[in-house]
């Protein structure tokens, strides 16, 4: 398994912080035209909220449609973070190295496009600060002797949502102090003194690192059931709805759940090869990395298949008329039964066909048309769940219609992904994307032993 | 460093490979006198068994399912427990977990017991209900729930049938296959009958590199369909005799629940089997700490995703509120067999978790092993209650529960029937260790070499080769 060779750790600072100290020409212009991205689509957002949620193509009974599909998705992808690196961390893999910075800050970038997505599905977003205060400073429970249903969905997700977000910034600080401090050390004026300031005295003595060893296990360890319950919670938002047939299932938690850490690992992987790409990082992220990630996505999106084949199965099982007629609209009507091939096809079968094959998962282009496709995939899956269930809902239904994205939706949509990866970049430009202390301990545990004739690589167990 | 070796003392173990199959052959051929209790124990067990299921048999007959509940659970739970085993072999082998080494063989030899499982669901397939209503009228059901949406001839019976019948062949291959070059080695050190036996077994093995390389294909191959299989067929048994049979209860995380108690349930009787043969079958040089230290993370993320699994359900049962669920929930979890899930709570998940939650008792031998009868006990109850609730339901074809019906305690048979099936499966898997070596010797050998202590540092620590 193990590839490459040991650097020396004044390589090791040199090659991972050259997108700080020394950055690409094409930095800036990149920046500068997913910038433009996404002010179109504040434009968007602007126009939208000054004429109103007609000029999007929601309507009665589609009330749910681009904007909150895209929620769910962004959500999954911030899965990534904590599945790689708390789980990867806790089981001691040694292939995560390169790998867990990276997820930890798309968690975070993703998170915060997340809770953007049902801010402008709102429609006047700032009228939400009511769902929390009345006045600065006032409770809204408080001022009007309201107290908001703690037993809503809607109530649990932002909980959710801000706990998971609040840890993984912790997550990702902790992680970070080691190579703050190198950065402290190779910089001068402002930068210095705000490396010096996050990096909080960090000095390198074997005190620190034992706090920041004890740190990040136990993070590692308390963030995982938060990580759970945030996609199971906003799967509830969902399955406590019994008047959408399709959506009362039992299994939608463990289900989002699943799908979320698939979407959100095949985007790692995605975003590790682009890494390697333009910052020339491949004595860093080597095809072992790369296919020890597609390993991993075999079993995870072998379990996702699972889980999806429960779903559509019961939703047979009940023989249950209404249930039943939407499976049928779901699975047979056009357009959404060509969508529903494209998504299984998308997020299993192709994938599973490249991961199977070893000389695929270690072509990078390979790998990127595998991991792309999952996440169209995934996107689509939660697109088919929203809106078919919304168009068909049954239970106090007096007005039929369906959804057809207007321009503003699309506009958005393209945005979200312009800005997680101009956050990534800009993060990139002030923060090393691959821990430097991770791969120098890495090299270090790293030695061989004598088998017969041959010479194999091994490691030193760290426990 | 001395400090750093006591740190790890027994938790690697550093067996040589040029004793390990003497040692192993001796161990086979030795009948010390527990193992003759254990087995006497087994076969009066067993013996009970049969008298049970004669006197429910001659009682009852098999045209109602009702009174065949606790035979249900109870082949429920050999079905989901020893099916699961061999896979949890195949699963860290193919994650090449070295720790796993010690407990390949007492995982695979499960598969003998897929005979067992096997016999048992004969009687199961004369009293499982037809899908189509004989008396269908305006209130109930002309097809009863069930995943045959299109009744496929023999469904379901024939087809679960197939499914447990294949499931217990492949497994009797992969323990062959994965045992084909111990019994090669049992063939030279063996006389009389026993060199017959494994002679035949071994065939033309000579551990030749392009006969390990098929050998290690093939496990890739039947473990692969292994998996498939044994996740489907908990799903057809799960469903054909338990969510099925209760009007009104249709969950789609309950197949998955199932297969999750299962290999939870196999992971904990595997750290009992191992703490058993380290503690008094002289074991200890081959199975250090670690194994348990290791098995025991599994474990407890595994008794983490079960509750979490019974929460989802729970929950959205609960907070749908429509009284079709709220009968389900009642039935199996608050009122009729509230009292069994509270004890299944309590096994599958909370004394495992506190017991697990903490390192110190993960590093001994001891802590996993009292995590696993926890966890054996709760897949135990888990069964009754599901199995035992959903025979007795009422009228299958119907689409709601009627009201609530009370839990139905067993009777002497019940208890005969259900200590049998236990006695059976140990008598058979008891039977299997006189055969085949209990620890893989083989995989021993492989990981002698992988493994060695070096000093990093000021400390001791393990060396792990990595050659793939």
């Amino acid at each position: 398994m193990q590839e490459g060779t040991v650097l020396p750790a004044q390589q090791v600072n040199r090659d991972l912080l050259r997108s700080i100290l020394d950055p690409p020409g094409w930095f800036w212009p990149v920046v500068a035209l997913l910038g433009l991205i996404v002010l179109v689509a504040f434009g968007a957002a602007g126009y939208m909220i000054n004429r109103g949620l007609g000029v999007t193509g929601m309507n009665r009974p589609v009330m749910w449609a681009f904007f909150l599909t895209n929620f769910v998705f962004w959500i999954g992808i911030s899965h990534a973070g904590v599945m790689l690196s708390a789980i990867l961390r806790l089981s001691k893999a040694e292939w995560r190295r390169p790998a867990t910075r990276a997820a930890e800050v798309l968690t975070v970038f993703s998170l915060m496009t997340a809770v953007l997505m049902p801010l402008i599905h709102t429609g006047r977003p700032w009228r939400t600060i009511y769902w929390i205060y009345t006045a600065p400073f006032v409770p809204y429970d408080f001022a009007r002797g309201i107290w908001p249903n703690v037993r809503s969905p809607l109530v649990w997700d932002p909980s959710a949502i801000f706990t998971y977000l609040t840890s993984s910034v912790l997550f990702v600080m902790v992680a970070l102090l080691p190579d703050m401090a190198v950065l402290r050390d190779r910089t001068t004026g402002i930068p210095h003194r705000i490396y010096g300031m996050l990096a909080m005295g960090w000095e390198g003595n074997s005190r620190q690192w034992k706090f920041q060893i004890i740190a990040g296990i136990l993070l590692s360890a308390l963030i995982l059931p938060v990580f759970v319950s945030v996609h199971s919670i906003v799967s509830w938002d969902f399955s406590m709805t019994v008047s959408v047939k399709s959506w009362h299932s039992t299994i939608f938690a463990p289900y989002f759940v699943i799908g979320a850490v698939h979407s959100g690992v095949s985007a790692v992987a995605f975003v590790l090869i682009l890494l390697r790409q333009v910052y020339g990082w491949q004595n860093y992220i080597r095809h072992e990395h790369i296919d020890g990630l597609a390993r991993l996505l075999m079993f995870v999106a072998t379990a996702w298949f699972y889980f999806f084949f429960m779903e559509v199965i019961f939703g047979f099982y009940g023989r249950e008329a209404d249930e039943i007629a939407l499976r049928s609209f779901q699975f047979t009507e056009s357009p959404w039964n060509i969508w529903m091939m494209i998504f299984v096809g998308s997020t299993y079968f192709l994938p599973m066909a490249i991961w199977l094959v070893r000389p695929a998962r270690r072509n990078l282009w390979i790998m990127s048309i595998a991991c792309i496709s999952v996440n169209i995939g995934m996107w689509l899956e939660r697109f088919l769940i929203i809106i078919p269930g919304l168009a068909r809902k049954q239970m106090f239904t007096f007005d039929w219609g369906t959804f057809r994205p207007s321009p503003v939706e699309i506009i958005i949509i393209f945005a979200t992904f312009a800005l997680v990866t101009m956050l990534m970049l800009l993060f990139s430009r002030v923060l090393p994307l691959i821990p430097l202390y991770d791969i120098k301990e890495g090299d270090i545990l790293k030695t061989e032993i004598q088998i017969g004739r041959r010479t194999v690589p091994a490691t030193f167990r760290e426990d | 460093m001395a400090a750093n070796q006591a740190h790890n003392a027994g938790m690697w173990v550093f067996p040589r490979a040029e004793e390990v199959s003497g040692d192993m052959a001796a161990k086979s051929r030795a009948m010390p006198r527990p193992m003759v209790a254990a087995i006497t124990v087994s076969a009066i067990l067993l013996v009970l068994g049969i008298i049970g299921f004669v006197a429910r048999a001659v009682d009852d007959g098999f045209t109602d399912h009702a009174p065949w509940g606790y035979y249900a659970a109870i082949f429920s739970f050999l079905l989901m427990v020893t099916g699961a085993a061999p896979l949890v072999a195949l699963v860290f082998r193919f994650t090449k977990s070295h720790w796993r080494r010690p407990l390949s063989r007492v995982s695979e030899l499960f598969a003998l017991v897929g005979i067992l499982n096997l016999l048992m669901f004969i009687p199961l397939m004369f009293v499982l209900p037809a899908i189509n209503n004989p008396g269908a009228g305006e209130e109930a059901m002309e097809l009863r729930r069930t995943i045959w949406f299109e009744v496929p001839i023999g469904a379901p019976h024939w087809w679960d049938a197939l499914g447990v019948g294949f499931l217990a062949v492949l497994g009797l291959a992969i323990l062959w296959l994965a045992s084909v070059p111990d019994l090669a080695e049992a063939r030279l050190t063996s006389g009389g009958m026993r060199r017959k036996f494994y002679s035949l077994m071994a065939g033309h093995w000579f551990g030749t590199k392009r006969q390990w390389e098929m050998q290690k294909a093939g496990l890739a191959v039947l473990g692969a369909f292994y998996f498939m299989f044994l996740i489907w067929v908990h799903f057809i048994i799960s469903t054909d005799y338990g969510q099925s049979l209760i009007p009104g209860w249709k969950d789609s995380i309950f197949p998955v629940l199932y297969s999750l108690t299962g290999l939870q349930a196999s992971l904990g009787l595997i750290l009992i089997i191992m703490f058993i043969m380290r503690r008094w079958g002289g074991y200890q040089e081959y199975i250090g700490i670690s194994l348990f230290w290791s098995a025991s993370k599994i474990l407890l993320g595994l008794s983490m995703l079960w509750v979490y699994h019974v929460f989802s359900f729970m929950i959205t049962y609960w907070y749908g509120r429509l009284e079709v669920e709220q009968d389900i929930l009642k039935y199996l979890f608050t009122q009729s067999y509230g009292g069994m899930f509270a004890a299944n709570f309590f096994f599958s998940f909370v004394m495992p978790f506190f017991l697990l939650l903490w390192n110190p008792v993960r590093k001994t031998a001891w802590g996993p092993a009292l995590a696993g009868v926890a966890v054996l006990i709760g897949a135990l109850l888990f069964n009754l209650r599901i199995f035992v609730g959903a025979f007795n339901a009422g009228d299958v074809y119907q689409h709601a529960l009627n009201g609530v019906p009370p839990a139905v305690w067993p009777d002497i048979w019940d208890i005969f029937m259900v200590v049998g099936g236990l006695g059976a499966a140990a008598l058979i898997y008891l039977t299997g260790t006189r055969i085949f070596p209990l620890i893989s010797v083989w995989e021993i050998k492989e990981g002698a070499m992988y493994q060695r202590m070096g000093t990093f540092i000021r400390g001791e620590y393990l060396i792990l080769a990595k050659p793939e």
